[in-house]
């Protein structure tokens, strides 16, 4: 009984998991003056107690330390304040200020004025605010020190020597140490773009206002056209409903087929098991988009598959044609699951071999069939150890693109707004903005769908046991 | 008495099982047999085949793939996906364990606070941020440039980190308690205890990382404008209509690589080293 709970648990008992959600919101909501009273009594101590030489880290970066004969940490303070100051100087404020104004001077050939680019002016201008944020950061930080290093000399214990911190950051605070490149890279090349395209959904970006005319701030226009006119919106709810049902199907399609697969293959009975796991393995190696051309061609009308029905004497069929819903719906989700139950199958392979082999002979002493070690204990493991990918396949099924924009690319029908009847969120927002230029527009809903999937999602996780019960296998 | 009577069923059993696997097997392999008949086929055209089959087999496409370079410079474009796929690879494998090895391991404070961040940041439809990254590279001078893409992969990579942290959450930390005792620091922890215990998810990781900028084409397509720095994938998509059997024969080629390597490297992904350590 307990299992087969656990096997509903993330989806079908959403309701249960929007309750909890909602409580949690609320005792969130209920906690949060005393949890800002705390996080601000650490400042209010240091404030209070910090003595002149913290102060004076307050005025000048790294200051503190120096007088407390810090050298190497004062100066690389120091040295952080000098190098912001001076980006913020020559660049920085103007790229702030630039990110209120988009531009004033408009570029004309005919007097020769260089105008202002609204949209790199855009990029720079968040790029400043997150210098602003590191540097408050770092600033903090440098108060947080000197006003340690004080504690540390008012108890007359000597302030850890800067070799000691270094060291420190091999070992208590490796996690600082191995964390701080992937933030860095992942601030630049995934939020910086993701803050950007956010941001863009409240100006008039697109259509004709490209660079360079001037881009300008219109507040929540984008997302009122959307309910207003006609147009979007009953395309957008005919999309969601197809682009949720598909996003399941595949999402558990893929997933059992992948985990089957791998049990299958894994079986004592069976020989040469690596020569066996080849065939996957082939399909995953080639490139998808090849495999999506090939298919399509395929399912085509001069392919091959119609050569051999027209060869028996029957008519070609369109498996792909404008008309073609459920066909062409279901040779997507088929499709789908020849791309991605190779990787399924790798990665539950990996996870197999790491079940504890002494479970399974427990079992088989007790007299356990096949089925019963798969659920109790086969399907549990597998299932903690992937949650965190259901869902993130969940989500790449959610936003799968390649798959119907190379079987049905392009196609725009009647009851739909630059879209087709197979076409996912995904395609209907390529079509909008990279086709037809509504860059604004095409921002604002996907702030939608990003809205929609992040609620169901996190949800989904917070209250999943791969989250709740981290240790439970360690 | 007992023991012939349970025979034939397992035979049964076993047979089953094979001709499962006879199925799977001929379902993954019929596409790409297709295809690569069809890269041997003597007409380029698409349109010249007798169902699945060509009428007429040679060695041409594959020829004319590496000698007939002028138009479309294949062997360029191979060099060039290989070198992006590689470099990306090893940095993006290398971020996305230490950060998974982070989450998983450690309690600081905002650990809650960047898995749920993350989540959120993966559930945001990446094409829609083109644009932006457009943009952006032309702001860091890494337009035409491969560096500028392998950039964006390996940064981009540690956020599929979730797979990885569920590996490590499934390793025991009892051994990493008692080499913290014996006086290893974490770091020394890290490298010589989780490492190789993480072989297999480690080639899981270097594999996958591998795959997406080998195949993918959105990207260069969007920041290589150059031909010569094409990768095959913006090169075969470029290749004109008529030529098919060079399309077929170019994805061919692109496979081998990637099964090469799993023959060399399978041993790790299936045979998890953690297997004699200690559990539970």
């Amino acid at each position: 009984m307990k299992d087969t709970d656990k096997k509903a648990n993330p989806f079908a008992s959403l309701g249960g998991a929007l309750r909890k959600g909602a409580a949690k919101v609320k005792t969130f909501f209920r906690t949060l003056p005393a949890r800002i009273k705390e996080k601000f009594a650490g400042a209010k101590e240091i404030l209070t107690q910090g003595n002149g030489k913290v102060a004076a880290s307050m005025c000048v970066m790294g200051l503190g330390q120096l007088l407390y004969r810090q050298w190497a940490k004062g100066i690389l303070y120091l040295l952080v304040q000098i190098a912001f100051f001076a980006y913020f100087i020559l660049k920085g404020a103007g790229d702030f200020i630039g990110f209120f104004t988009l531009g004033v001077t408009e570029s004309n050939a005919w007097y020769g004025i260089e105008g202002d680019n609204s949209v790199i002016m855009l990029l720079l201008g968040i790029l400043s605010i997150i210098a602003l944020v590191f540097y408050f950061v770092i600033y903090v930080a440098n108060i947080k020190d000197a006003y340690r290093i004080q504690c540390a000399v008012d108890t007359m214990k000597k302030p850890e020597s800067f070799k000691k911190e270094l060291a420190s950051l091999l070992g208590k605070n490796f996690h600082k140490t191995a964390l701080a490149l992937p933030i860095v890279g992942v601030c630049v090349f995934s939020v910086l773009p993701i803050v950007f395209m956010i941001v863009i959904a409240f100006t008039n970006y697109g259509g004709a206002v490209v660079p360079p005319a001037l881009v300008d701030w219109v507040g929540l226009d984008n997302f009122g056209k959307i309910l207003s006119l006609g147009q979007f919106a009953p395309t957008f709810f005919k999309i969601f409903a197809w682009n949720i049902l598909w996003a399941v199907l595949s999402t558990f399609l893929n997933y059992f087929a992948g985990l089957g697969l791998a049990l299958l293959l894994n079986r004592k009975c069976v020989k040469g098991k690596t020569f066996w796991r080849l065939f996957p393995i082939l399909a995953y190696a080639v490139p998808g988009f090849i495999t999506l051309i090939a298919f399509k061609f395929m399912f085509s009308y001069g392919g091959p598959i119609n050569q051999m029905i027209t060869g028996a004497g029957g008519t070609a069929v369109g498996f792909l044609d404008i008309d073609a819903k459920w066909t062409a719906r279901l040779i997507g989700l088929g499709v789908n699951a020849w791309l991605n139950i190779p990787s399924g199958m790798l990665l539950a392979t990996g996870i197999l071999s790491n079940v504890n082999t002494d479970l399974y002979e427990a079992a088989r002493v007790d007299g356990a069939s096949p089925w019963k070690q798969f659920v109790r204990i086969t399907l549990p493991y597998v299932l903690f150890a992937t949650m965190p990918v259901l869902i993130s396949q969940f989500i790449a099924n959610f936003n799968n693109f390649g798959i119907f924009y190379f079987l049905r690319g392009g196609l725009y029908m009647d009851g739909y707004f630059l879209a087709s009847d197979t076409d996912l969120l995904i395609n209907w927002l390529y079509n909008m903005s990279i086709d037809n230029n509504y860059y604004s527009i095409g921002a604002a809903i996907s702030i939608i769908i990003f809205a929609v999937t992040s609620v169901i999602s996190l949800t989904v996780y917070v209250l999943s046991p791969s989250y709740k019960q981290e240790e439970t296998y360690q | 008495m007992t023991k012939r009577k349970i025979r034939p069923q397992k035979l049964f059993g076993v047979a089953i099982t094979y001709l499962a696997i006879l199925a799977v097997c001929f379902v993954f392999l019929f596409p790409i047999l297709w295809l690569v008949l069809a890269s041997f086929s003597k007409t380029g055209s698409i349109y010249s085949f007798r169902g699945f089959f060509p009428t007429e087999y040679s060695f041409d496409s594959f020829v004319k793939l590496f000698s007939d370079t002028e138009m479309y410079n294949y062997p360029r474009w191979f060099l060039n996906t290989l070198f992006i796929s590689l470099m990306s690879s090893l940095l993006g494998t290398t971020l996305t364990i230490l950060t998974a090895y982070c989450m998983s391991r450690f309690r600081f404070k905002s650990r809650k606070a960047l898995m749920k961040t993350t989540l959120v940041l993966g559930m945001f439809p990446s094409f829609m941020t083109m644009t932006a990254v457009y943009i952006l590279m032309t702001q860091f001078n890494l337009i035409n440039q491969q560096w500028g893409l392998i950039l964006i992969y390996s940064a981009g990579a540690p956020m599929g980190y979730l797979t990885q942290k569920g590996f490590f959450d499934t390793i025991s930390v009892s051994i990493d308690e008692a080499a913290r005792i014996d006086g290893a620091s974490n770091f020394k922890i890290f490298v010589r205890i989780t490492l190789p215990l993480a072989a297999p998810m480690i080639v899981y990781t270097l594999l996958s990382s591998f795959v997406w900028p080998w195949s993918d084409f959105i990207l260069p397509k969007l920041l290589l404008k150059n031909k010569d720095l094409y990768t095959v994938a913006v090169g075969l998509m470029a290749l004109d209509n008529t030529e098919f059997s060079r399309f077929a024969a170019g994805s061919v080629f692109i496979a081998v690589p990637i099964v090469i390597f799993y023959f060399a490297l399978s041993k790790f992904l299936i045979n998890g080293l953690s297997a004699g350590a200690v559990k539970q």
